[in-house]
């Protein structure tokens, strides 16, 4: 599965708290509690649902090519805990 | 020394570890 060639977006279940170092996210259904530890990470999260893919959305949002791993990695552990989720093809924004 | 040989980019080596951590909620009782 390449999820940077996916559509995203957050959980209609999560809630984005900005925090100094980032964001704190927390999930209301299965109360989850991630820290988000970048503001450039809160930014992806956020606009993952405006954009076709992962990889568009990192571009967008300043990501350098060489943090992209880093970056997929870590919504690969937020997709994990459902803190986001994979968007139908039809349900684009 | 070249400064070239030894640069790093501390970015590019940006890991997972750097940008999320899960925490158990029952170890926030009292903070949020």
């Amino acid at each position: 599965m390449d999820l940077l060639a996916q559509p995203w977006s957050l959980s209609p279940s999560v809630a984005l708290r900005p925090e100094p170092f980032g964001a704190l996210a927390y999930h209301f259904g299965n109360r989850r509690l991630t820290f988000l530890k970048r503001p450039e990470l809160v930014a992806v999260v956020r606009a993952l649902g405006e954009h076709p893919t992962v990889a568009s959305a990192l571009v967008a949002c300043h990501i350098p090519a060489a943090q992209h791993a880093a970056y997929a990695e870590a919504l690969t552990g937020l997709a994990r805990t459902d803190m986001i989720r994979p968007r139908s093809q039809g349900a684009a924004a | 020394m070249n400064p070239e040989d030894t640069a790093t980019d501390p970015e590019a080596a940006l890991t997972a570890e750097d940008l999320i951590e899960e925490v158990s909620i029952d170890g926030m009782c009292g903070v949020y």
